[in-house]
């Protein structure tokens, strides 16, 4: 029977799974003590809540200016995996924005979060903490390469699952963004792995290993790691690919490996599919003119003559 | 009491529609509980809608028992149409909001590509910049490094020529001095220089010395003989004077030989020698009476003179030969 009397019990809880937070601008830090409770489901709640609020970016950077990262950090060693499953769901969710990728940085959570990577066995977790990392390498990569993240990429290039392998490469792509990081990549011979990966069934893996490839190949070293791991042919055959981001990044690798000498020999053969490239166009008109700039470019680098 | 029951459209200032705020309503009931004790059911005080009689509904097939309140079919419907509308929209806007999210994501996806592509083409014009910097500046090294060795090894040269040319003049000039300085020698005519010659000049002293002697011992003679033959002479004039005619022509020729003997020593000396070796001869044939000192002394003015003679002809040869 419906009354139309306040009761005097709480009221209901629709969603037990997450707490229920308080009105306004007292929901983060009310949050954020629960975040600290000895109690669990208490924590899990809290957790599940935050991971909701996060969704809104102004509430990431409240979240961030009242500290809430030091919870996440502790919380990350947490014992429960569910705990830690949901913490990195919410570093995740924070690291796609760049004030929060730029915290997550600052504070220190990239040597935990990769030696997560390899600690952690479920694949899921896997995929949330690479896709973390990946946004996260995006910003800043010294720190990551202080605890050597290429040798952790490096294994799990070779994974059995297609989405840890695209998302490796990726991660890989930004960490060899700066100098260093192309520099640890050839030391560490990744570039064979990669040229491998070039000839994967699956699209997005080939793109990324085509994109982490590109970068690399900026320095004399990687250049000639490539070619001595016949990187020429597989991004060739990429150029014809359905993805635009795999012929932009082929485009732009084969660019690379065009300044050796070497390179410039094998690829003047194939100037013509660069020329064709040129002219073909795209719905984006961005997307097309950078395409088109791509191929115009290693036209000429391969045409150069000393 | 319950009967102000009515909804609230009749008492709202403005038309409730899904648009407005949710407003607390005024309070329908009775503010304070009702005594326990009050048993009367009738006027239903804190009734529910829902079991108003005075209320039509559908499915209430009871008769109408009082006066009717209002139909609440008919009234529900605004109200039921404002509540669904809310959760639609409510939805959809939930909905719309994770599409866009999901269009945000794809499209800074795709502008990461892009930009990851630039950033790769900014990387390599930037590798190739340094890689041009280096190798001109290594082009530049070694250039000045041949232009550097290049100098030094002209100024070595020309060191070295020069000081071949100093040392050149150094060598002949170094031996010329020596030379000069008499420190090369043929040790013959050193020796014969050192040795021979001081003792020929010796000798050759030694020689004249002799002579010298000798002629001073013959002019001492002479004087002696000169002086006894002045005293023997005025002696003899006091006494006789047979043996005279004969001494004379001899006495003073010979006197005279030798007073010529020693005046021209040198040029005449073989013709005074053969006319002394003559007077000689004729003093000692005519005066035995001389002392034997006297003779003794004459033979050895002779063999001085022999020797002299030799000795002047071997001068006379020697300058000859000279």
């Amino acid at each position: 029977v419906a009354h139309s009397q306040n009761s005097m019990e709480f009221p209901v809880n629709i969603n037990t799974t997450q707490i229920t937070t308080a009105y306004g601008h007292r929901a983060l830090p009310k949050l954020k003590e629960e975040l600290q409770s000895e109690d669990l489901q208490t924590r899990q709640k809290a957790l599940m809540a935050l991971c909701d609020l996060m969704h809104d970016p102004e509430c990431i950077y409240k979240a961030m200016s009242i500290g809430c990262m030091e919870n996440l950090k502790v919380l990350l060693k947490d014992s429960n995996s569910m705990v830690r499953i949901k913490t990195t769901e919410v570093l995740f969710i924070t690291a796609s924005h760049s004030v929060g990728a730029q915290e997550i940085i600052s504070k220190g959570l990239i040597s935990p979060l990769v030696w997560k990577l390899q600690v952690e066995r479920e694949e899921e977790f896997q995929e949330l903490i690479l896709d973390t990392l990946v946004l996260c390498l995006r910003e800043d990569a010294t720190e990551a390469l202080g605890s050597n993240v290429v040798l952790v990429l490096k294994q799990k290039l070779l994974s059995v699952n297609e989405n840890i392998r695209s998302k490796a490469a990726h991660a890989l792509l930004n960490v060899s963004i700066s100098r260093e990081g192309k520099k640890q990549v050839c030391k560490f011979d990744v570039i064979p792995i990669l040229v491998h990966l070039l000839k994967d069934p699956v699209e997005h893996v080939k793109s990324n290993a085509a994109g982490a490839l590109m970068f690399a190949t900026v320095i004399t070293e990687g250049k000639y790691a490539a070619l001595e791991a016949q990187a020429i042919s597989p991004l060739l055959e990429l150029l014809h690919s359905p993805m635009t981001v795999a012929r932009l990044n082929a485009t732009k690798a084969l660019t690379m490996l065009a300044e050796a000498p070497e390179g410039r020999k094998v690829l003047q053969v194939h100037v013509p599919t660069f020329r064709a490239m040129e002219v073909e166009s795209h719905e984006k008109p961005q997307v097309a003119e950078a395409l088109q700039r791509a191929a115009r470019i290693a036209v000429s680098v391969i045409e150069f003559k000393p | 009491m319950t009967s102000a029951l009515t909804d609230g459209t009749s008492r709202a200032p403005s038309t409730y529609t899904y648009t407005s705020r949710p407003r607390a309503l005024p309070c329908q009931r009775s503010r304070y509980r009702d005594s326990l004790t009050q048993p009367d059911e009738e006027p239903m005080r804190y009734g529910n809608i829902m079991y108003d009689r005075r209320v039509i509904r559908g499915n209430t097939y009871a008769l109408q028992t009082g006066p009717l309140l209002f139909d609440f079919d008919l009234e529900v419907k605004p109200v039921l149409e404002v509540l669904v509308g809310k959760i639609i929209e409510q939805s959809l806007l939930e909905v719309m909001e994770e599409e866009e999210l999901a269009n945000l994501r794809a499209s800074q996806r795709e502008y990461e590509e892009l930009r990851n592509s630039e950033r790769a083409e900014v990387q390599r014009l930037e590798e190739q910049e340094r890689r041009h910097r280096e190798e001109k500046e290594r082009r530049k090294k070694q250039q000045w490094e041949i232009v550097h060795k290049h100098n030094e090894t002209s100024q070595k040269i020309a060191a070295r020529a020069f000081a071949q040319r100093y040392l050149a003049d150094l060598l002949p000039s170094v031996f010329g001095s020596l030379r000069d300085s008499g420190y090369f020698y043929d040790p013959i005519e050193r020796d014969i220089e050192i040795g021979f010659l001081p003792w020929l000049m010796n000798e050759v002293e030694k020689t004249m010395e002799y002579s010298m002697v000798g002629r001073i011992v013959l002019d001492m003679l002479i004087r002696d003989v000169v002086e006894k033959r002045l005293y023997m002479y005025e002696h003899k004039e006091e006494t006789h004077r047979s043996p005279e005619p004969e001494d004379e022509p001899g006495g003073p020729g010979a006197v005279t030989e030798s007073l010529e003997a020693s005046e021209f020593p040198e040029h005449s000396m073989s013709q005074t020698q053969g006319l002394l070796l003559d007077g000689d001869y004729v003093q000692r044939t005519t005066y035995d009476r001389r002392s034997s000192q006297e003779r003794k002394l004459m033979e050895e003015t002779e063999l001085v003179e022999q020797d002299e003679e030799s000795a002047m002809r071997k001068s006379l040869e020697e300058e000859d030969l000279s």
